[in-house]
């Protein structure tokens, strides 16, 4: 991991869609809060900046079970914002790159240690799982030419890596943050979004064997 | 790039030890102070009366004994590091009196800002001033600075609301639940606090 990196997870939504009745950084997966998946993938990462706002106390407190050493980074607009302002929040102080990391996101760890070992910047996706998806556009080499609602070749996921100085606040989401930036290089990985129920069902079976 | 300024809250932010706890113990006036003290944190009791009270439990005790006694409190060794490695960036901000204090700070080597008081035959006979922290703060946002702000009581919350950034911290015991619903960071580490300032020069 090289140390001009910092990783922003951003958990400050309400999760309103998976109706489990609390954010998502604390559903459980197979015994372990989503955020300590994350914090255990992330254990060699030394700027952990985490984006909170809806139960913000509560995911503190599962936090510093773990480590006491990330910055917790308030948004306390959480309520009238999305991704983009959570985003630019954790990035807007952090080192020269910026790997932004979706709270509900779980990555296969191999995956992750791909991710954190890549320099400069670039786009992660998936293979398409959502109908109701943002996707990604490629060419040949899977550079990432373009987002769309309607169709691509691949599903966005996230995460992203982005020099902090071109993280502008946005009013949308993190994939509108990055469309001046395009094309970029894309990596292709087996991301998982936990945005349903189904969604999280789907989860609790894959990482069974990780 | 901007001009920037930090200023610290001292008490709990740059010492590791509570200076107030301290003094009690050292004088024998501990419950009186250590109430006052735990009520003031979580905003029961309004600053500047908490304040007003403790002088006048403190006030009578001998100034150069106290402040010889703070003189040696603990510090957090690698936030003073950056404080005196960057000295003409930081300030300190501690409602504390100078009498008392300005053998502690003068360890640190930058600007501060402290309440005052009349000292007379080696006793706080009258106080003349409690700093509103706030007011240093916008004293260097006139002066052009962007100004970040670092503390974790009550008493920072005027301060952390109009600085630029505000970074709670609760390295030495939580941070005052006031101050969270305005701060634009939380850290609870001496090494990740000292990073994120870094990462703002």
């Amino acid at each position: 991991m090289p140390s001009v990196k910092s990783v922003v997870i951003s958990c400050a939504g309400i999760g309103s869609r998976l109706g489990l009745g609390q954010t998502k950084a604390l559903i459980k997966i197979n015994g372990k809060s989503l955020i300590t998946w994350q914090l255990e993938l992330f254990k060699d990462v030394e700027d952990v900046r985490i984006v909170i706002g809806y139960q913000a106390n509560d995911i503190i407190e599962e936090v510093l079970k773990h480590r006491n050493d990330v910055v917790f980074v308030y948004n306390h607009r959480y309520f009238e914002t999305k991704t983009g302002a959570s985003f630019y929040l954790g990035a807007v102080d952090a080192k020269e790159y910026v790997l932004e990391w979706d709270g509900d996101l779980l990555v296969h760890p191999d995956d992750v240690k791909k991710i954190l070992a890549t320099e400069g910047e670039f786009i992660c996706y998936a293979d398409k799982s959502s109908d109701e998806a943002v996707f990604v556009q490629t060419d040949e080499n899977g550079d990432v030419l373009a987002f769309s609602r309607e169709t691509g070749d691949y599903e966005w996921t996230g995460p992203a890596c982005i020099m902090k100085r071109k993280v502008q606040y946005s009013s949308g989401n993190v994939f509108n943050q990055l469309e001046p930036y395009l094309p970029m290089k894309g990596i292709k990985v087996r991301a998982y979004d936990i945005d349903t129920y189904d969604d999280y069902k789907r989860v609790l079976e894959i990482t069974k064997n990780w | 790039m901007s001009k920037i300024k930090f200023i610290f809250d001292l008490d709990g932010t740059i010492t590791s030890e509570e200076t107030l706890p301290l003094m009690a113990k050292h004088f024998n006036v501990q419950e009186e102070i250590e109430q006052l003290t735990r009520e003031t944190i979580q905003g029961d009791i309004p600053f500047v009366e908490s304040f007003i009270r403790r002088v006048f439990i403190l006030g009578k005790l001998p100034v150069d004994e106290v402040a010889s006694l703070l003189e040696n409190v603990k510090l957090y060794p690698e936030l003073a590091d950056f404080i005196r490695t960057h000295k003409e960036q930081c300030v300190v901000a501690t409602g504390n009196l100078l009498c008392w204090s300005e053998n502690l700070l003068s360890r640190l080597g930058c600007e501060s800002y402290c309440s005052d008081a009349i000292v007379e035959d080696n006793k706080v006979v009258k106080l003349t001033k409690i700093l509103r922290k706030e007011v240093v703060v916008e004293k260097y946002q006139s002066e052009g600075y962007k100004v970040v702000y670092i503390g974790d009581g009550n008493n920072d919350l005027e301060a952390m609301r109009v600085a630029d950034v505000a970074i709670a911290v609760g390295m030495t015991h939580s941070p005052s639940k006031s101050i969270l619903p305005i701060t634009n960071y939380l850290i609870f580490n001496e090494k990740a606090l000292c990073r994120q300032l870094n990462q703002l020069l």
